[in-house]
């Protein structure tokens, strides 16, 4: 299992060159700065079609192919022909938006988990295509509001559940499998160092919220991703050979309504429908909360 | 034709606003053509859009060069980007910015009016969304479209309570906004160089920046941590902030334990 | 010592992937290419071949994951047929775009059926790829190696398919030499890429990288400077297939195309791959009655070698061009690019067209003689019609 890594530990040296083409107070941004600071300078970055690639500032050699689906396979290819130059000790990479991750890029995504293939999987979540200006995704929450799931008469949002890839990947038999948030940097960096020496598969879900597409002020973002841990929206944890362990335990969890009502894209939830929603964390939790320590599987 | 240059910053509303004139000026009788140049540019980035006004259809399909308006909707925007670049000699520049025109640092054979739009659109709107002022404006300082137009194509675009509060900025704009000055004794401002690939200036993106009182920052490191930017660093155990990485996101200022940072309003 | 087998065309494939020692092997099963990467896995399997052989859950991945390989500096190599190349279509534009001299074996599958025809490699005419088509196993082998020296010389850095008939050559068995590895070796050195995706590049091969994004350039400079590496492939082909000869005694044509008894003819036809094999017996009986007709057979569909049909066409009356495509709408793609070079000729010889062999519809000697003589009647001036046909 992973070591969080103290704020006053974290090096000061940086693998990405200051300012981006981000929008202000972008969590994928923060995503990808803290990973690179983790891995250091010896990984290859792979990207297709997200924000990612307009953060432009990364100065590890990447490569950026236009195959929003192919991210899994990218990679594979990338990590089996650094194998072949005997150049095994470069990390491959991939940092990767949700829609790239759980919609279009699934197929190759659960193929590359089930082969086991030697690369490093980072999606940084903010649970729309913030890229195209915020389409639904399939890690969308539920309820929300995006531009194709509108609120009107006949629509409240977003209905799906989110397609909960983390544990998907974790049943697949993935090495190393965690969740994490921009704004437990401590608990993201641990787990990013300690995927970093296993070699085979490794996933990590970054909960990276977005003030354009959810609808807050940019300060807000760190405040937002916290909301989500602390009220249980988004739990942390990690799951290593099959054992489970949460990494933040609190002895309650907030409601989940002051965190929605941060942001516009929930503007619209009547009481009863942030009730629901308080449900179905409340029994994800208590699940994960069973599980805690023991074999998922 | 009359074509016009808007300058903006993602998510000040530069389209919308093109879009705006071109219906009010097709309510006078004139022919209009909005162009939105999109590229990968996000929310804060500097943006441009198009406006062309001609007495028939306009087939012309490329963007404009050599404006003859130019409208600045950010008043630092003249920093990083060349605002005045192609515009015809004797055009008339429209920009918002808080002092008179000969203030601004823009010099050349121009006509400047200036008009506080941060000011007015935080007042009328409470959030520094400049577009609605700038046509206000816009249509004292050219003459070319009338107020009542604009008017109705406003409430027509957002009815309701959005529709009046974007009118007050229409309005106080149109009155307070200055005559045209003749800028063309001026020396303009040196720009910084642009279009680095890796590494750039985005300090015209912001709004408000992050101001550091040294004495109560404890080094914790949590600003240092969660910037997106790199634009703060940690020197002698206290947080640095380069202002020319800092797009002025206001996290550091939130996240700081002790209150050590707050964020003001950036002044020229 | 003289080394031979008769194989079907699948195993002549595996074969050149095995004597070019490819590095990375992305393998999915479609008919009727499916043995290529069965073979392949049985060589990697016995140890035979040093390679990652990784069985991939679909065609994109095949063609993307082979991407990355190359990109990271390996030798890369896929297989697959008609629906599966439909499939690679997206990256295979990628491939192309990132100058990633990937090789890639098509068996041809109609998109309309389990039968052969050009239809799935002709709807990647636009993808950047060099197309080289094949007519018996052996050419299957020899072309093979050939291809990766092409796809990776330094002037063309482009992906290369090379290809053959579904069935009539992936399941037919003939005698095929295969060359010696030494040879193969001496021929094909190892792949050292000069921009691989490692940390610590060098600034010219980070400028290339860049290239490859687009960045900060004119946006249509990656097109054009892939035109121009086409245009250069058309003259590596023709020193990769005569350096080829020089070490294994066999040559295709030129490389571009192959002139089969042209000499003092009327008029020829063009044809494709195992049609063009047929087409030989056709020309050989009507030469033995007297009719002055050849056959160019076409080798390089992409890049398409226009001088050389501008060259043909100026000593000849009548072309007739067999096409196992057709562009709905439109009409057989051979057909148009072959007119088009003849343009610019003062005296331009009728051109006929034939659609032949769709779907897998057998093509015969005698369709091929019909063929022949209909285009010979236009040469000596008649008023022939349709002017395209259905064989």
């Amino acid at each position: 299992m992973s070591r969080p890594i103290p704020l006053h530990e974290i090096g000061e040296k940086e693998y990405i060159d200051p300012a981006n083409q981000a929008c202000q107070g972008c969590g994928g941004a923060i995503v990808s700065r803290l990973v690179s600071k983790a891995l250091g300078d010896c990984f290859v970055r792979a990207e297709v079609a997200c924000c990612g690639p307009a953060f432009m500032n990364i100065r590890a050699p990447s490569i950026y192919v236009e195959v929003f689906e192919g991210a899994g396979a990218l990679m594979t290819g990338i990590s089996r022909g650094l194998k072949r130059i005997g150049r095994e000790d470069v990390v491959v990479l991939g940092i990767i938006g949700d829609g790239g991750t759980v919609d279009i890029g699934y197929q190759g995504l659960s193929a590359a988990a089930e082969r086991n293939e030697n690369i490093l999987w980072v999606c940084y979540d903010n649970e729309a295509y913030m890229n195209t200006g915020g389409q639904k995704s399939g890690a969308t929450t539920p309820y929300a509001a995006t531009t194709t799931t509108p609120i009107g008469e006949y629509s409240r949002g977003k209905l799906e559940r989110r397609k909960n890839v983390p544990l998907l990947m974790a049943m697949q038999g993935a090495p190393y499998v965690a969740t994490a948030s921009v704004a437990y940097p401590e608990d993201l960096l641990g787990k990013l160092v300690h995927a970093k020496g296993i070699k085979g598969f490794r996933y990590i879900h970054v909960s990276s919220p977005c003030p354009t597409g959810w609808g807050y002020d940019p300060k807000d973002t760190i405040k937002v991703a916290r909301g989500m841990v602390q009220s249980g929206l988004w739990p942390l944890y990690e799951v290593s050979n099959g054992i489970l362990k949460l990494n933040y335990k609190p002895k309650e969890l907030k409601p989940v309504r002051e965190v929605l009502k941060m942001q516009g894209r929930f503007r619209h939830l009547t009481d009863e429908e942030v009730d629901r929603i308080q449900g179905e964390v409340d029994a994800f939790w208590s699940r994960l909360v069973e599980k805690d320590g023991g074999n998922i599987f | 034709m009359i074509e016009v240059r808007f300058h903006g910053r993602g998510g000040q509303g530069a389209v919308t606003a093109v879009r705006i004139l071109a219906s009010a000026l097709y309510l006078e009788g004139k022919y209009t053509q909005a162009i939105p140049m999109y590229g990968t540019e996000r929310r804060g980035a500097p943006v441009v859009a198009f406006l062309r006004i001609g007495e028939s259809r306009i087939n012309e399909r490329d963007l404009v060069h050599n404006p003859d308006i130019v409208v600045v909707l950010d008043p630092l925007l003249s920093r990083t980007v060349p605002v005045t670049d192609g515009l015809k000699e004797g055009g008339l520049i429209v920009m918002n910015f808080p002092k008179p025109g000969n203030e601004a640092g823009i010099g050349g054979r121009f006509r400047l009016a200036t008009v506080d739009a941060t000011g007015i659109a935080l007042e009328a709107l409470g959030r520094p969304i400049t577009n609605t002022a700038m046509l206000g404006a816009f249509a004292k300082a050219s003459g070319l479209v009338s107020l009542e137009s604009l008017e109705k194509t406003l409430l027509e675009q957002w009815p309701g309570r959005l529709g009046e509060m974007n009118l007050r900025a229409l309005r106080t704009a149109y009155e307070r906004v200055t005559p045209p000055v003749d800028v063309s004794g001026i020396q303009a401002l040196g720009k910084r160089p642009q279009e680095e690939i890796f590494s750039r200036d985005v300090s015209s993106w912001r709004i408000f920046k992050p101001q550091l009182d040294e004495g109560r920052c404890v080094g914790c490191r949590r600003c240092y941590i969660y910037c997106p930017e790199v634009a703060i660093s940690m020197t002698q155990g206290k947080a640095r902030v380069d202002y020319s990485s800092c797009k002025g996101c206001g996290i550091c200022g939130e996240e700081c334990p002790t209150g050590a940072i707050s964020m003001i309003q950036e002044v020229l | 010592m003289r080394r031979w087998e008769v194989m079907v065309g699948n195993k002549a494939i595996a074969y050149a992937a095995k004597l070019a020692r490819v590095q990375f092997i992305s393998a999915y099963p479609i008919t009727p290419q499916t043995s290529v990467v069965e073979y392949l896995a049985e060589m990697v399997a016995s140890g035979e071949l040093d390679a990652e052989f990784v069985n991939v859950e679909g065609e994109l991945t095949a063609q993307t994951a082979a991407l990355g390989a190359s990109a990271a500096g390996a030798r890369a190599f896929t297989a697959t047929s008609g629906p599966g190349l439909l499939y690679m279509h997206h990256p295979m534009h990628m491939t192309s775009g990132g100058r990633f001299p990937v090789v890639m074996a098509v068996i041809h599958r109609s998109v309309k059926g389990m039968q052969p025809d050009h239809s799935d490699m002709m709807a990647q005419r636009d993808t950047g790829w060099i197309m080289l088509e094949c007519e018996n196993s052996q050419e299957l082998l020899d072309t093979g190696i050939m291809a990766f020296k092409i796809a990776e010389d330094e002037r063309v850095r482009l992906p290369t398919i090379f290809a053959g008939d579904g069935y009539i050559l992936s399941y037919t068995a003939e005698p095929v030499e295969i060359p010696a590895q030494e040879d193969v070796d001496a021929f094909l050195p190892p792949y050292r890429s000069k921009y691989p995706l490692l940390p610590g590049l060098a600034d010219e091969a980070r400028r290339v990288q860049m290239e490859q994004w687009g960045i900060g350039q004119d946006p249509q400079l990656r097109w054009r400077r892939q035109q121009e590496a086409m245009e250069a492939a058309k003259m590596v082909i023709r020193e990769v297939n005569e350096e080829f000869y020089k070490w294994f005694g066999r040559r295709y044509g030129n490389g571009l195309v192959e002139e089969y008894r042209c000499e003092d003819v009327e008029a020829f036809i063009v044809a494709m791959g195992t049609i063009a094999s047929t087409a030989r017996t056709a020309i050989d009986r009507l030469q033995a009655r007297g009719k002055k007709i050849g056959l160019v057979k076409l080798k390089s569909f992409r890049p398409f070698p226009s001088e050389e049909f501008k060259r043909l066409g100026a000593m000849v009356k009548a072309i007739g061009v067999i096409d196992r495509n057709i562009s709905l709408g439109s009409g057989g793609i051979t057909f148009q690019e072959i007119r088009s070079s003849l343009y610019d000729l003062d005296e331009r010889p009728r051109v006929l067209g034939f659609h032949a062999g769709l779907c897998g519809k057998e093509v015969r000697v005698g369709d091929i003689e019909m063929i022949c003589e209909k285009t010979l009647r236009a040469a000596e001036g008649e008023e022939v019609t349709p002017l395209v046909d259905w064989v």
